[in-house]
């Protein structure tokens, strides 16, 4: 049975051309900006973008759908238009039972008025009675955990317990359709776990239709029955969760990687001291890979050139994913350097310490030159790449789960004579 | 292709079946959801009364306090300083009597102006009929109403404790009054429709009353009566809904008032042309002017 089918659905929006400032605009010329009249330069400058293109896709009943893509690729329009807060512009939407959305951290909450009355009005938002809120009520403040602060306004509410009783209220609204934005991404580990188990429970026993869109491709493909894959506004792939992830996560890997070059990033890797040539992943036997396995060393190496004289050098590089500071490395102590020489930095990272995952290395060295005269080169993003698994059997089951790193740690366990209590 | 989708979803038809398409909703599928969402009704206008004095000390006495300044200082200017005749009754009265519905009017047309744009956290991430808002939003106008109505009443008690005389009475003409009032809300709603979806785009629109109302409230038979505007120009008043309204609820209270029928049914005319394209423009602009909050 179908619980939401989504036919052809476009949304157009007119955007104004932006106002271009210079810096040259003569005072005159402003003057005459702010006396532009604004309805008539909306009316004419404005140009149309297509936000989504075509969607379609239908979502069985009971399932949790998975919604992937970029920033700015209309996964967040396409919620809304399900949640009729923006209408579509061409295409229809069928679908059956209540929708509650859960679009963004406190949306449809009123920070001054009290965690009661919130919930109070959510219902009333959702078209349930008072008194159906009323039963409700004690369940959606345990669910939170803010039993103590029923009566408290929302502003004094830490994120963690505002998206708590954000979530319980969505869940205790009866809906059967869930439309949930980001919006696990915020709580802490437990938390987060809580709310997939109770998304499934609900899914499973009461036919929950969930549409989670998220970042977090762990978790997405942990989850959700089915995973479509928004790209630039139009539905660019649909399918099973590890595979339409899997490819979300190469394509981006290739979007980064393909942007290799130190100077279209716009950070000063040259100076005034000496110029970042290249910073390459090497494996052990010195070849330059693009995606190393798991299982074997991996070194990143960074080449430089000096131009003075008398200047002492230290290589560092941090490694990131998924937006997060993985690790910092520094070479432990300045090194001096010639002018006008090539020199090449290594890094060693041992094996089996990444994870399963997508990279990207930032690299920055520092020259120091005379008293306190210190120049930094910075290569953001120098790096991309995707860590991978021989043999995935390895990771089998739901006993794996990828963090930011996988170290591969000793492990014992021998039976104990311990006396087992009655 | 397009009928086999709605195949799957009517195997098992049921009530709870909804369509979201780009088309308007009719009129009857609008107050179907108005009803749906009545719930909401109520926890709109005690937000928008106690947004009022919300965090202030004195709390739901500075309702009191913005109507005393400009009824006592007008009063005091037009009635006692420059001596308007009130044709009959004591001036205080009359100019409480007249102000009443425009206060209605005027405190409730602002917050509706604002209604959506108030909201704007709420109407951009969650669904619910957009109507209620500039609906709800007459609720301090009304009170304001309540409050006047007070000040009318102790005022009429004064002049029976001083001169022995009952200025209002209990009368079937005061039915007049309570229609004036009903229109004044209408009137309101009307008007609001059209500046709280342009108040979504253009934050002008506010601006643009409030530079705007002091000038409509003298061109409103306030603080002076009707008579004293030549015969010829009276029709000018007319056009202006809000003038009968004034001139109706006077006539109702304190029998004052200047009713002709062409000035009613001209003001009528006026409401309900108002209404109705508001209604239209509201209907049709307030879901892509929420694009734009």
């Amino acid at each position: 049975m179908k619980s939401l089918i989504v036919e052809g659905v476009s949304k157009r929006y007119w955007v104004p051309k932006a106002q271009k400032s210079q810096p040259t605009e003569s005072r005159l010329d402003r003057v005459r900006n702010v006396f532009s009249v604004p309805l008539v330069r909306e009316l004419l400058g404005a140009q149309e973008v297509w936000a989504l293109k075509d969607i379609s896709f239908e979502v069985d009943h009971g399932t949790v759908f998975g919604v992937i893509g970029g920033n700015g690729a209309g996964k967040t329009t396409l919620l809304k238009v399900i949640a009729k807060v923006i209408p579509p512009t061409t295409g229809r939407i069928l679908g059956r039972g209540r929708v509650v959305s859960l679009l963004e951290l406190g949306a449809g909450f009123d920070d001054e008025a009290t965690a009661r009355e919130n919930i109070f009005m959510n219902a009333a938002i959702n078209g349930i009675p008072r008194a159906v809120a009323l039963e409700r009520f004690d369940e959606i403040i345990d669910f939170a955990e803010v039993q103590e602060f029923v009566d408290t306004p929302l502003q004094y509410f830490s994120s963690g317990m505002y998206l708590r009783l954000a979530f319980s209220v969505a869940i205790n609204m009866q809906p059967s359709i869930l439309l949930a934005d980001e919006i696990l991404a915020v709580g802490d580990l437990s938390f987060q776990e809580r709310c997939l188990q109770r998304v499934r429970e609900l899914a499973r026993d009461t036919g929950l239709t969930v549409l989670f869109v998220s970042h977090d491709m762990e978790a997405v493909s942990r989850i959700c029955d089915r995973v479509i894959w928004v790209k630039d506004g139009t539905l660019h792939r649909a399918g099973e969760p590890e595979d339409v992830v899997t490819q979300y996560q190469n394509a981006t890997w290739e979007l980064l990687t393909s942007a290799e070059k130190p100077e279209e990033k716009g950070s000063s890797h040259a100076g005034r001291y000496g110029e970042i040539l290249d910073v390459k992943l090497l494996s052990a036997d010195g070849r330059e890979i693009g995606s190393p396995p798991r299982s074997e060393d991996i070194f990143v190496r960074i080449r430089f050139r000096t131009y003075r004289a008398k200047t002492l050098a230290r290589c560092a590089f941090d490694l990131f994913s998924k937006g997060v500071l993985v690790f910092r490395s520094a070479q432990p102590e300045l090194v001096p350097v010639g002018a006008d020489l090539a020199y090449e930095a290594v890094a060693r990272i041992p094996a089996n310490l990444l994870s399963e995952t997508t990279y990207t290395i930032s690299v920055g060295i520092t020259l120091i030159r005379g008293e306190g005269e210190e120049h930094a080169l910075v290569v953001n993003k120098a790096l991309a790449f995707m860590v991978y698994r021989e043999n995935s059997d390895e990771s089998s089951g739901t006993l794996h789960r990828t963090g930011l790193i996988d170290p591969t740690l000793e492990w014992s366990m021998e039976m104990k004579p311990y006396a087992i209590r009655a | 292709m397009p009928s086999a989708p709605d195949a799957a979803l009517a195997a098992a038809p049921a009530p709870d079946m909804w369509v979201i398409e780009p088309r308007q909703y009719g009129v009857l599928e609008r107050a179907r959801e108005l009803w749906h969402y009545r719930y909401l009704w109520w926890y709109f206008a005690a937000q928008s009364v106690t947004s009022m004095y919300r965090r202030t000390k004195l709390g739901w006495l500075w309702l009191f306090l913005r109507v005393s300044a400009p009824v006592g200082i007008n009063s005091l200017i037009f009635g006692g300083l420059l001596g308007v005749n009130s044709s009959g009754p004591p001036y205080f009265l009359f100019f409480v009597c007249g102000s009443a519905t425009w206060i209605l009017f005027e405190r409730s047309l602002l917050v509706v102006t604002r209604s959506l744009e108030r909201n704007r956290k709420l109407v951009t991430k969650v669904y619910f009929p957009r109507l209620i808002l500039p609906l709800s939003s007459v609720a301090p106008g009304l009170l304001y109403l309540a409050i006047m109505l007070l000040v009318m009443i102790l005022t009429v008690f004064y002049h029976r404790r001083q001169s022995g005389v009952w200025y209002i009475t209990l009368r079937p003409e005061l039915l007049v009054s309570v229609v004036a009032v009903f229109f004044a809300l209408i009137f309101t709603v009307a008007v609001g429709l059209w500046t709280s979806v342009l108040q979504a785009r253009y934050r002008d629109i506010r601006q643009g009353l409030r530079y705007f109302m002091p000038f409509w409230m003298y061109f409103t038979p306030i603080i002076y009566p009707v008579t004293t505007i030549p015969e010829q120009w009276r029709w000018i008043l007319a056009l202006n809904p809000m003038s009968s309204v004034v001139e109706a609820f006077k006539w109702g209270t304190l029998g004052v008032g200047h009713l002709t029928v062409r000035g009613i049914t001209t003001s009528l005319a006026m409401t309900a042309l108002t209404l109705i394209t508001g209604a239209w423009f509201f209907n049709r602009e307030e879901a892509s002017s929420i694009d734009k909050l």
